[in-house]
């Protein structure tokens, strides 16, 4: 409680202001205090306040006096520079909660058993669907991502070993870093100027839209064709990134279009799907398209379902379970058979993901007891190598956040990046001496440089190649592939040259790159193991580079259940699931000493309203008092369209929920909370010109159906663009048949970590807090819980703003 | 690389690829002979000691493949260092899978009583037969002969007789400018080497990367990407030679350049951050204040005045 008092930054505010933006809130707040309760609050709340049982009185003086104190010296709103303890109000809630008005209950009442079967058969469908495409979507990324790389690592080795023997290297790397450049120019620039949501590996937005956040754009047709070309393009561009991380947004967004059989972006509605018009329906299959995206990555489809269960759904049930397996199923399966008829062993359904870590050997590769310690002190370094990556990117994107905001700045960027990406490989491949003896075809590009004949440069396997490629020789060269310096060198590069590229205005995962410096490290662990121990029997360097992969994934991303599992799948190597779920353990718990993970970091430096799996620990002295906005904006039950096109446009209160309260003609006195109507519903009744004198004078063909709800969703019209004429003004609007009439609702002492709950497991948008007569005393949003954050000085606020 | 460090590896490596060269019109006929001479052996001696439940016929098959084997596997060791697997075994395997076809076919023979292969092959744990032709058949696999002999007959194919000639040509060709040259004295010129072979050793390293090239997009017909060990092994000697021993490929190291082109590039994001640092305008956020019960400390007072 202490804490929350240091911390007021907000609390400087013109009351008058609001009063005279908002009508009803000039007749709903007085009661607040000006009836019984505000009396009967008065009297108590003097005598008891200090001995802390004032929470239950209507106004705390602890408050008060901390009003008093810090009113003063804040009285305007301020611009301050962007940090890290602020929530955006760019983003909304999604509205989880079905609104159970009279017309979805009239919908339901007709739908009969055999109809609810269809829809349970279209879901399953809808989940093949996911499963299909998403699988083409990565064959289509893997088989152009590989031409294209070969494309261009052929021209770039050609063009190397020609000035080799003639002299001018310079113009190799020049022709390098251009090309470089260039690719990631388009890839960014699509990113940049097109669709911005696009950028980075997107599972923070997935992670956020499971939350139950509507972050805009997130699911669209135009976002995933840019999110596919933006992969292609950067890790085409050779930039430290991965294709997996943004398979799972594109799974996502693929989910989110099949469920609902249009697509806003080419105007076509195909009429088919239309029960699943609303976010309810649409948040199921979005985490079915995550697991479908994951599974497809990783050919992991148990991992992805746990992802999807760990990062990802708040609400689950345990239905969607199965069907999102199969969904993963679905995704893995067509990827491998796409992917073994394009490599010309039609079925022969052996590569199931983007990224095969290929067979660990049973026999060559067992652990034993004593290397468990050994495995855990990797998970401890892992831990601090990732909880470094994370602090260095934050202060990162912190800069890129403040400073680098214009577009044609992004672009620039990441064209840098992309070039000195380009010109640390080469520098590094120049200067390195560690040739090794060509062994048939392992290698994709021998790079030969300075190498005597028949041999090639063992750092040009790690550089001079896609990620992947790179990760999976790592684990697999035999011994004696690497030289323990050029593996310290391209660790420690690759390092910073990852953690510098994350963040950039491109869509790339984070994935492959953490592996890729994982793999590095471990596998140099293992050499020098084994240069300690006098060659040992049980020191294979490639058990140890998946071990240390394993670690710098955990250390940064810290996800547990998930990341074993897909581990476990992608190796297919049952038996190393303990050691990998010990590192990444100990990954986690050495990393979140230090920082949290970078999903998380990235969410809450979007300024995201994200609900973590509970409520601050510290929170319990918080009331819905305390938590809740104040005043209400209300409605009454037949309101004056007038009033209604007034409070829509108000544009200084963005508001999307508004109880409805019994109309009485008597404005001093606010009757009970009758309902509670949306943003969206008004709008789609004031488009469709729903008045009460219209009805009466019978010009209303036909009864609003929850159909005409649907087809306006998710892109309802802004109240702009619906015109009210004068005279429809002076009209009546009967708000009872579409309001939700049973909101949930909570006294004004319900604990904030009991709201909390029932936001969380609900899936709320609003929550109204009544007083003892049922009258409307504040409302809960998402902001007002999510601004409460556990931080290092315990419980912290955080402050609404524009941004 | 001293050239007095080098010089003993030199001799040996000298030795190694060239002493087959000179020598490969002689041994075969040696070869040839001492198979005569067993096989006369053989024939007079016949197998010693009793197996009763062996057929005469299969005995017969059997020590022919006993014999194949032994030959083979001669050959193999005779040819291991340097390599001429391919070349010099080819008969003797194709003789011994002939002999192995004839035991396994022997079924239909004498399928009342005893069979051959069954006697032969499966009556027994070890399995010794069938071990022997697993094992050559592995070894030949990964020798990946079947890559420089032709297709369906026997003998080498035309594309590795050209290389071997050419091969043959520029050892000739190391040997003849070397020969000028007290090889015993220390500092050893191997210019002349590498100026007056180095066409030759060009013509040698394009055919061979040629043949890979061919051999990978080939690659997906059923061959495996390799080429066949004799070609690897003598492309690998060459190799060897040329560029560590007579270190004759001397790339131009051009640092000063690459060192200049890579700082102007690593320069640039420091020019880049610095450069928006100081002239981008910082992005503001303006906060917003919430409507919450607290500020209504106004509303309070007036209500505890009513009060």
């Amino acid at each position: 409680m202490a804490n929350v008092a240091k911390k007021v930054s907000w609390s400087g505010r013109d009351r008058d202001d609001e009063d005279e933006e908002d009508e009803r809130a000039g007749e709903t707040t007085p009661l607040l205090n000006g009836t019984g309760p505000g009396a009967a609050g008065g009297v108590r709340q003097f005598t008891p306040s200090f001995l802390r049982i004032g929470q239950l009185s209507n106004v705390d003086l602890n408050e008060d006096i901390r009003e008093l104190e810090t009113e003063l010296p804040r009285q305007h709103p301020n611009e301050i520079p962007h940090n890290e303890k602020l929530l955006s109000l760019k983003y909304e809630s999604l509205d989880y909660d079905n609104s159970e008005n009279q017309l979805f209950l009239e919908e339901e009442r007709r739908i009969n058993h055999t109809a609810f079967r269809t829809v349970e058969i279209k879901r399953w469908v809808i989940c093949a669907m996911i499963g299909i495409l998403t699988g083409l979507v990565a064959c289509f990324i893997d088989i152009v991502v590989e031409n294209l790389a070969g494309l261009k690592y052929r021209v770039v080795k050609g063009n190397i070993d020609k000035f080799t023997e003639k002299g001018g290297l310079s113009f190799s790397l020049l022709l390098w870093a251009t090309l470089n450049a260039s690719v990631v120019m388009v890839g960014s620039m699509i990113v940049a100027f097109i669709e911005p949501v696009a950028a980075g590996s997107g599972i923070p937005q997935i992670k956020c839209y499971l939350n139950g956040v509507k972050i805009p754009h997130v699911v669209r047709l135009k976002t995933l064709v840019i999110k596919v070309c933006g992969v292609i393009l950067s890790v085409v561009g050779g930039l430290a990134v991965g294709k997996e991380g943004p398979m799972i947004h594109s799974g996502a967004v693929i989910a989110a279009g099949i469920s609902q059989g249009r697509s806003t972006s080419l105007k076509r509605d195909f009429k088919i799907f239309e029960y699943f018009r609303r976010d309810t329906e649409k948040r199921d299959f979005v985490s079915a398209g995550a697991a479908a995206g994951v599974s497809a990555a990783f050919g992991a489809p148990v991992g992805g379902v746990l992802f999807s269960l760990e990062e990802g759904a708040s609400f689950w049930n345990q239905f969607l379970t199965w069907r999102i397996f199969f969904a993963s199923m679905i995704s893995t399966f067509t990827l491998n058979s796409v992917l073994s008829v394009y490599h010309g062993n039609a079925w022969d359904l052996s590569s199931p993901g983007l990224i095969n870590f290929g067979r660990f050997d049973n026999e060559k590769m067992g652990y034993t007891i004593q290397e468990i310690p050994i495995f855990i002190f990797m998970g401890v370094v892992g831990g601090i190598l990732g909880a470094l990556f994370n602090a260095l990117n934050y202060w990162l994107t912190m800069f890129r956040i403040r400073y680098i905001h214009r577009p044609c700045l992004q672009v620039v960027e990441a064209m840098l990046v992309a070039a000195v990406t380009a010109t640390v490989g080469f520098v590094m491949i120049y200067c390195s001496r560690d040739c090794q003896p060509i062994q048939g075809s392992t290698v994709a590009y021998p790079l030969q440089l300075f190498c005597a004949d028949g041999e090639y440069n063992s750092m040009a396997t790690a550089f001079f190649n896609t990620p992947e490629k790179s990760v999976v020789n790592l684990f697999h060269d035999p011994p004696g592939s690497y030289n323990p310096m050029t593996l310290g060198m391209f660790t420690l590069m690759y390092f910073f040259l990852a953690c510098w590229t994350y963040g950039l205005t491109v869509s790339a995962g984070v994935f492959i790159p953490s592996l890729l410096i994982g793999a590095a490290w471990g596998r140099l662990f293992g050499i020098s193991l084994s240069y300690l121990t006098k060659g040992s029997i049980w020191a294979d360097p490639g058990k140890y580079a998946l071990m240390g992969a394993a670690a710098q994934l955990g250390g940064i991303v810290r996800m547990t259940l998930s990341l074993t599992v897909i581990m476990m799948e992608a190796t297919g190597n049952v038996t190393y699931g303990f050691p990998i779920m010990l590192v990444l353990m100990t990954a986690k718990i050495v990393g979140d000493y230090f920082v949290e993970g970078l999903y998380d970091m990235h969410i809450q430096l979007q300024s995201v309203p994200f609900l973590h799996w509970e409520a601050p620990v510290t929170s319990h002295s918080l009331t819905a008092r305390e938590v809740m906005s104040t005043p209400v904006t209300c409605l009454r039950r037949i309101e004056r369209v007038g009033t209604v096109v007034d409070i829509l446009s108000d544009t200084t209160s963005n508001h999307n929920g508004f109880p409805v309260v019994e109309s009485n003609p008597d404005t001093t006195q606010v009757a009970g909370l009758r309902g509670l109507i949306l943003r969206s519903q008004l709008i789609v009744l004031l488009k469709h010109k729903v008045f009460v004198e219209r009805a009466n004078l019978s010009l209303v063909q036909r009864r609003l159906k929850l159909k005409d709800f649907r087809d306006a969703y998710p892109r309802f019209p802004p109240i702009q663009s619906i015109h009210v004429s004068q005279d429809e003004r002076e009209c009546m609007i009967d708000l009872s048949e579409f309001m939700n009439p049973s909101p949930y609702t909570v006294p004004q002492e319900a604990s904030l970590p009991r709201v909390f709950k029932l936001f969380r497991a609900l899936g709320l948008r609003h929550l109204v807090v009544v007083d003892n007569r049922n009258e409307v005393v504040g409302m809960v949003t998402r902001k007002d819980l999510a601004r409460y954050r556990l931080g290092k000085e315990g419980l912290e606020e955080l402050s609404l703003a524009q941004t | 690389m001293a050239p007095v460090r080098c010089l003993l590896p030199l001799l040996v490596a000298l030795e190694l690829a060239l002493g087959p060269a000179a020598g490969q019109l002689r041994r075969p006929l040696a070869l040839g002979e001492a198979e005569e001479l067993a096989e006369e052996l053989w024939e007079a001696g016949g197998l010693p000691g009793d197996l009763p439940e062996l057929e005469p016929e299969c005995r017969r098959l059997l020590s022919a493949f006993a014999e194949g084997s032994a030959a083979l596997t001669g050959c193999l060791g005779r040819r291991a260092r340097p390599v001429r697997l391919c070349q010099d075994c080819h008969r003797h395997y194709h003789r011994l899978i002939a002999q192995y076809g004839n035991i396994t076919r022997a079924v239909g023979n004498s399928s009342e009583s005893h069979n051959c292969a069954k006697s032969i092959l499966t009556s027994d744990r070890l399995q010794m037969v069938v071990t022997l032709s697993v094992f050559f058949n592995e070894t030949w696999e990964a020798a990946n002969c079947a890559n420089c002999l032709k297709n369906s007959s026997e003998g080498l194919s035309n594309s590795t007789v050209e290389f071997l000639d050419l091969f043959n040509k520029s050892l000739t060709c190391f040997e003849h400018n070397l020969q000028g040259q007290t090889i015993y004295l220390s500092p050893i010129n191997y210019t002349e080497v590498c100026k007056n072979c180095n066409e030759t050793y060009k013509m040698l390293n394009d055919l061979y990367n040629n043949l890979q090239r061919m051999n990978r997009q080939g690659g997906e017909s059923g061959h495996s990407a390799h080429l066949c060990i004799d070609v690897e092994d003598a492309m690998n000697i060459t190799r060897k030679l040329w560029s560590r021993t007579f270190n004759c490929s001397v790339p131009c190291s051009d640092t000063v350049p690459v060192i200049a082109v890579s700082s102007f590039i690593l320069f640039l994001p420091i020019v880049f951050y610095l450069s928006s640092f100081l002239h981008s305008k910082q992005k503001k956020r303006i906060l917003i204040l919430p409507k919450r019960i607290q500020s209504n400390a106004s509303l309070v007072n007036i209500q505890e005045k009513y009060s």
